[in-house]
């Protein structure tokens, strides 16, 4: 037998070996958990791990919802690096991997803030938080069949944030600012995000209001200011002067609008938003933008991480909550050029200070399924 | 001219390029417009100087993932320069512009160092390097937008001569340096010696890890170029700027008859490539495609493409 068939013979009855091992280690694990029975093992955690589980911090919208988080942590007198980062780079098996990940680490002694990045991680997500008896509040992505009170305590709360309303509510502010009538074009966000469907039928449900304005078109821009850029000049040859007014699904989309014109001369034209940065703040202060909309990220940031932390010291029992306090849509708030300078000198030159115990003040109420 | 094999496969990019202009054209006649023409070439600007970058490594037979990156850091660190420099380009800012190049160099090369030096794959070595510099970008702005407001840098987007903007004159000279670079220089010659193979340019004596080197702080430079050019046309930077840009240049190099495996065409089928890419882009709205439909229509043409402007006999077979 030559020496290169005896080694992987050696290797792979190693390798087998190894795996029966590790097998078995593992089925003690999951084992563990059930012999001091699940779920109710712990009432309350003491000094529980923190960790954000989100896409990655390269946008504003997701830096803003961290930094929320990491205020939080500091506001309970720990340092920011307590807060542990799971960053899932929009992957779903990854997202789901590192909380298993750091939930064996802790030993379930910690509380999560997740957006599971798709609507069906978040099942798994929480049924391995559960098992794990820690705590866990989660954003944005979640099946409709899925409910924190069919959890007990363990699942706290999901908080996300209709969009349809605000957006309606910019596209009349851009329809008044056309005077009722003229041609209007929408740059939306990935076609199947829930939020990119929200906004544009946000804009719809504005449109039966004015006859006399017609929807020339409606593109996906991808949240992306290049991509809205090189849309916003192909409507224009495609267009051409009919556009008499814009409609974009987020700030990021509208910078590249702006810009796109700007290079056309084009200086003048009604355009709303969605998001409320900083930058479009500034933007509709200096006129270039009608409205945009804040929800807020900061807050819904820190409040998640408070929620589920909360829960798990025993601040307060989720079961013992109403059902409105599980499930919640996060805030709104209008910015137009009456109020902008206001809500910047409120939100943006001075970072509001919250009070992370006031669990559900800002919020919008329960969500409704359709 | 003779009507043989290569003519055709030589000028099939062109025969491509000139083919959906008509048929764009006759659906839209605006399409034609001198007005869309420079909406079509602004687009192209910034992707065409990372295709102009990334070519020059195609042709050494390596190929460079790391663009992403490097135009969203250099992007960002220009508008940081810039602003502390004093914000305007009269008043001293414009030393950002070759600081950024020089940053850009760096880092290809440094690229080039990990691929060369540790024996790492180029794919995998610049793939990394390209995460090492979004992650610096997140790094830098801590996720935040940095804006550049000085009306005199926006010239490049906003100053029109002949109706196309300064930016469009600027990269049409760089597609000339860029082609100089690549028939009349030893470095241009040496990277198709090192693509048509690597064993006989290092037997004829070429330092082959000198050139690889080169290449890629070469190709650095071009994605700080296309940096500024973004930053011009956006008037901001972001960790996330060189989005997309990856998936384009490489598309467009490749559509453009810049074989993969190397060696083989150049900087004037990048160009090309770019023109098909963005003209698809563009055209395909114009003609009022459904957006349903685009991003399938946009991958059966780039096969097409593909099918039509490489000379697929000379590979035994595709990897």
């Amino acid at each position: 037998m030559s020496t290169f068939i005896k080694d992987y013979i050696d290797r792979e009855v190693m390798t087998r070996r190894k795996l029966l091992l590790a097998g078995a280690a593992g089925m003690a694990t999951l084992a563990a958990p059930a012999i001091f029975g699940r779920g109710q093992a712990r009432a309350a955690l003491t000094d529980p791990a923190i960790a954000w589980s989100y896409r990655d911090r390269a946008s504003a919208y997701w830096n803003a919802v961290v930094s929320g988080g990491e205020a939080f942590v500091e506001s309970i007198g720990r340092s920011k690096s307590d807060m542990v980062n799971l960053i899932s780079e929009g992957s779903s098996e990854k997202s789901l991997a590192d909380i298993k990940a750091f939930l064996a680490k802790t030993g379930g002694n910690c509380a999560i803030a997740c957006d599971p990045n798709d609507s069906p991680n978040a099942r798994p997500v929480v049924e391995a938080v559960q098992a794990a008896g820690a705590y866990i509040s989660t954003i944005w992505n979640k099946t409709d069949d899925l409910h924190p009170w069919d959890f007990g305590d363990n699942y706290v709360s999901h908080m996300t944030w209709s969009d349809e309303q605000p957006s309606e509510q910019t596209a009349r502010i851009l329809f008044e600012a056309m005077g009722g009538k003229g041609g209007v074009v929408h740059l939306g966000g990935i076609a199947a995000n829930n939020p990119a469907v929200e906004r544009l039928a946000g804009l719809q449900n504005a449109l039966k209001d004015f006859p006399e304005i017609e929807l020339l078109d409606a593109q996906p821009a991808d949240w992306d200011t290049t991509k809205a850029a090189e849309l916003m000049s192909s409507f224009l040859t495609r267009y051409g002067d009919r556009i008499t007014g814009i409609h974009c699904a987020a700030d990021n989309i509208a910078y590249g609008v702006i810009e796109a014109l700007r290079a056309e001369g084009i200086t003048d034209m009604p355009i709303v938003a969605y998001d409320g940065n900083p930058e479009a703040v500034k933007l509709v202060m200096d006129g270039q933008l009608l409205a945009t909309v804040f929800t807020n990220p900061y807050w819904g940031g820190g409040i998640s991480a408070a929620l589920a932390y909360h829960a798990a010291i025993g601040t307060f029992k989720p079961s013992e909550e109403p059902q409105e306090h599980r499930e919640f849509y996060g805030p709104t708030v209008l910015i137009t050029q009456k109020d902008a300078a206001e809500f910047k000198a409120q939100y943006l030159d001075a970072t509001p200070a919250y009070d992370w115990t006031n669990f559900w003040g800002p919020s919008n109420g329960q969500i409704q399924y359709r | 001219m003779k009507l043989t094999r290569e003519n055709v496969i030589r000028w099939a990019p062109a025969l491509v390029l000139l083919g959906l202009v008509v048929l764009f054209a006759a659906i839209n006649p605006a399409f034609l417009s001198q007005r869309n023409l420079a909406r079509i070439a602004l687009a192209s600007t910034p992707a065409m100087m990372v295709a102009l970058g990334v070519t020059f490594i195609i042709v050494m037979g390596s190929i460079d993932l790391s663009m992403e990156g490097v135009v969203s850091l250099c992007a960002v660190l220009f508008c940081l320069l810039f602003l502390r420099l004093g914000g305007s380009l009269g008043a001293g800012a414009w030393l950002a512009i070759p600081a950024i190049l020089l940053c850009g160099a760096f880092f290809g090369w440094l690229t080039g160092m990990v691929h060369v030096r540790l024996q790492i794959p180029s794919f995998m070595a610049s793939l990394a390097m390209g995460f090492v510099g979004t992650g610096a970008a997140v790094l830098v702005t801590g996720g935040d937008i940095v804006r550049i407001e000085d009306d005199v840098f926006r010239a490049l987007l906003t100053w029109r001569i002949l109706g196309f903007p300064l930016m469009v004159y600027i990269a049409a000279a760089l597609v000339l340096l860029a082609w100089f670079i690549q028939n009349h220089t030893t470095l241009g010659r040496n990277f198709y010696a090192v693509g048509g193979g690597e064993e006989l340019a290092h037997a004829s004596g070429v330092n082959v890890r000198r050139v690889r080197l080169a290449g890629f702080a070469l190709a650095g430079v071009f994605y700080a170029i296309a940096a500024i050019f973004q930053v011009a046309r956006l008037g901001q930077a972001e960790s996330v700027t060189g989005a997309n840009l990856m998936f384009v240049a490489i598309t467009s190099v490749v559509v453009g008859g810049v074989a993969l495996w190397g060696g083989i065409g150049g900087v004037l089928n990048a160009v090309v490539g770019v023109l098909i890419v963005n003209v698809i882009g563009n055209g395909m709205v114009v003609i009022g495609l459904p957006n349903y439909l685009q991003d399938g229509l946009l991958g059966v043409l780039v096969i097409i493409a593909v099918v039509l402007s490489t000379d697929r006999r000379l590979v035994s077979f595709a990897k």
